[in-house]
């Protein structure tokens, strides 16, 4: 082989390298090197109130400013969905506590899901399990997946991707944040950080007249305090002694939550494999976990109607109604859904008395005093393209 | 014990997070030791993680399952909940406690486990090679510790868990077994049964004497046998009387949770 050809070979092999670059990388090529940009990324600290247990950052994640105003802008910009109209704050509003407040959401087509769109707040603490299921184990893994499905922004991550890497400002937000040097390292688990990174700065403002009760900065109600120790089961010592309400075993902690899976005995099925929507048995596989859901925070609750992972009920009132019943006893009904209220001997069994109307609305009452309006007014969580 | 990766709980979710930065530091020094240890042949051998601790949960003898009807005299008993604080966890070498751990959380019950049967919850420690006499374990969460709330923990801390705190007590739960008792004589268990017990007057110990030889590698496994957590002094709890179906929420009212803290040790099985 004369070196004439060698030569030939190797400009070939250097253009075909070139064109497998330009086609991997949308990106005008000039306007691909980054590195003139400054990459000095600013620690974040997440704010949190002095009561609350510190925020869980996973180290491979570690939160920036720039991280934080990229993931932002990401999740209310609709470049991430499909046709372009859609983003995760339609789902997710501020308003709402990041609801919105609809029973289930609908996609870009129309197509309604089969679930309720959840509240954002404290999110970072959701440490077992994300959605209703917990089928996704991190918020870098969670935000991967509404871009995707088709019932929701119904894009590819190729398609948005794209768009990132030729938009004419994204390029230099994710080399801000992340260091890139070209946009073509602009990438879907790129997109995945920031968004996550945002969601963890979505933590309680600490001004929820709960936390002031809490912290001794500001007085109950007689019904909110009554509310108060029903929930968290300490009514024996009042004057009369109140029921247990029970609540604090599933939705106890300082978000409300333990973000455990129970069966709240919503449902009466025969065999739990009657249930419409199986939930955490989805991702167990466990027929012992048919039914049962991960229990939300109660964290804003008056701002999140309706209700429930299906959204079947409209008001807290009608929650209430339904704990009231006690469950129907399916097998896996978690024995505190029906334990509400006082204990009744009938012959040799204890059944519970549920909650009368004035306990009911006290419990009530005191849900509402978990409503945190500074929170969902912070101008740092808002829509930036407003 | 280690090799069934899925029910090994340890190493993934109780035993790396907690491996904080003292710890971290302790092992670095232990292994920038290691090569002066070896000059000087009277110095113990230092082992890295090489004792592995396993619990393991079980219902008369039998490894226990969630949801499965068992017989408590004539009654049948199923539970779908089971986990403890264990502090002071030691090994006891010529009369002197070497402490493994502060404290854990053994949970038996993981939303993530696969199916109904308990999990064996593993822990590593690293143990020096040497015979020892006995194992020390404390029941609950030791007072200093209990004086504190989970916010005050790091994440991933055995304290920071939340929903093992009960604010009302001031206290953790240091024990939580949850099921049914069938009294209606169905076979369908129907009647809720709780036993949460927590606060520092329920918190006891107690060493379990056996020889426990470290050479390199090595085990032990702890069971906790419900059946016997419920029988005192040869008598099943009589479970046809409400008072003795659940713990009380009054945090004056501890007699029952004292009962079943104080009955631990002889529910506990070294194998
Ligand atoms: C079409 C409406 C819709 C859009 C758009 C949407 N979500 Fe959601 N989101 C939902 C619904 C519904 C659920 C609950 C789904 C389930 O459990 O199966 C959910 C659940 C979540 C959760 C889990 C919360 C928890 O407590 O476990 C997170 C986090 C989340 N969404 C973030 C996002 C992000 C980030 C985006 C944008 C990339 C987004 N969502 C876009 C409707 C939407
Ligand atoms: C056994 C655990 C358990 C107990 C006890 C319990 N809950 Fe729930 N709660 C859940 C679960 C699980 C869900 C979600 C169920 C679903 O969507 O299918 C839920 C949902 C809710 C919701 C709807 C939340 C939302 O975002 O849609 C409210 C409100 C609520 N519970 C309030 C209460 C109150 C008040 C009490 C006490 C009277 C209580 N819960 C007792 C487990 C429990």
């Amino acid at each position: 082989m004369g070196s004439g050809r060698v030569v030939l070979l190797a400009i070939a092999a250097g253009v075909l390298l070139l064109a497998r670059c330009t086609k991997d990388d949308p990106a005008p090529g000039s306007g691909c090197d980054l590195t003139g940009i400054p990459y000095n990324p600013t620690p974040y600290t997440i704010l949190k109130p002095d009561h609350f247990p510190q925020v869980p950052v996973p180290a491979g994640n570690p939160q920036t400013a720039e991280g934080v105003q990229l993931g932002r802008r990401l999740f209310y910009d609709p470049i991430l969905s499909g046709d372009s109209t859609m983003s995760c704050s339609s789902c997710h509003l501020p308003q709402g506590s990041f609801t919105d407040n609809k029973a289930v959401s609908k996609g870009i087509d129309g197509i309604e899901g089969r679930r309720s769109a959840m509240s954002l707040l404290n999110i970072a603490y959701a440490t077992n399990g994300l959605f209703w299921d917990g089928r996704a184990a991190a918020l870098e893994d969670q935000a991967l997946l509404p871009v995707e499905d088709p019932i929701e922004m119904h894009a590819t991550w190729t398609q948005v991707v794209g768009r990132l890497r030729n938009h004419s400002e994204y390029p230099e937000l994710f080399r801000k944040a992340f260091g890139i040097s070209n946009c073509s390292q602009i990438t879907k688990e790129l997109a995945a950080r920031a968004l996550a990174q945002f969601e963890r700065i979505l933590i309680s403002s600490g001004t929820s007249k709960f936390d002031l009760f809490t912290n001794g900065d500001a007085e109950f109600e007689d019904e909110e305090l009554r509310g108060k120790l029903m929930f968290f089961d300490e009514g024996q010592n009042a004057s009369p002694a109140l029921p247990d309400a029970q609540c604090f075993h599933c939705h106890g902690g300082i978000t409300l939550t333990g973000n455990n899976y129970f069966n709240n005995g919503l449902d009466s099925v025969g065999a739990l494999s009657e249930f419409v929507d199986i939930g955490r048995g989805e991702v167990t596989k466990n027929p012992s976990d048919y039914g049962k859901f991960r229990a939300p925070t109660l964290r804003n609750i008056a701002l999140t109607a309706p209700y429930m992972h299906d959204g079947r009920f409209a008001t807290l009132e009608e929650v209430m109604a339904q704990y009231n019943d006690n469950g129907f006893g399916v097998s896996n009904e978690d024995i505190f859904v029906q334990q509400i209220g006082f204990p009744v001997t009938v012959g040799s069994t204890v059944h519970y008395s549920g909650l009368t109307a004035q306990q009911t609305k006290d419990v009530i009452a005191f849900l509402h005093t978990l409503t945190d309006t500074t929170f969902v007014n912070n101008p740092d969580i808002q829509d930036p393209f407003q | 014990m280690l090799t069934n990766g899925v029910r090994c709980f340890c190493l993934y979710q109780t035993f790396l997070p907690t491996l904080n930065m003292k710890h971290r530091i302790v092992l670095f020094l232990l292994a920038a030791l290691l090569p002066f240890a070896a000059c000087k042949d009277e110095d113990p051998v230092t082992n890295t993680n090489n004792f592995t601790l396993t619990f393991r949960a079980l219902y008369d003898g039998m490894p226990l399952e969630k949801y499965t009807n068992y017989s408590f005299g004539d009654k049948q008993v199923l539970y779908d909940k089971f986990n403890t604080f264990i502090s002071n966890i030691s090994l006891i070498k010529d009369g002197q406690e070497v402490l493994l751990s502060d404290i854990e959380w053994v949970n038996f019950t993981p939303d993530s486990a696969p199916d109904d049967r308990a999990v064996e919850v593993s822990f590593k420690y690293s143990v020096p090679d040497g015979d020892y006499t006995g194992l020390k374990l404390g029941y609950g969460v030791r007072a200093d510790l209990n004086a504190k709330k989970p916010s005050d923990y790091p994440v991933g801390h055995p304290l920071y868990l939340e929903t093992e705190y009960w604010p009302g007590w001031s206290s953790y739960i240091f024990t939580k077994v949850q099921g049914k008792v069938d009294l209606d004589g169905d076979n369908t268990p129907e009647t809720s049964i709780f036993y949460h017990c927590g606060s520092d007057a329920v918190y006891n110990e107690a060493t379990m004497n056996r020889t426990i030889r470290v050479a390199g590698d090595a085990a032990l496994v702890v069971e906790f046998d419900l059946k016997k957590l419920f029988t005192f002094n040869g008598q099943l709890l009589d479970l046809t009387v409400p008072s003795n179906q659940v713990t009380s929420h009054d945090a004056s009212n501890i007699a029952l949770g004292q009962k079943v803290m104080d009955n631990f040790k002889n529910a506990t099985i070294l194998q």
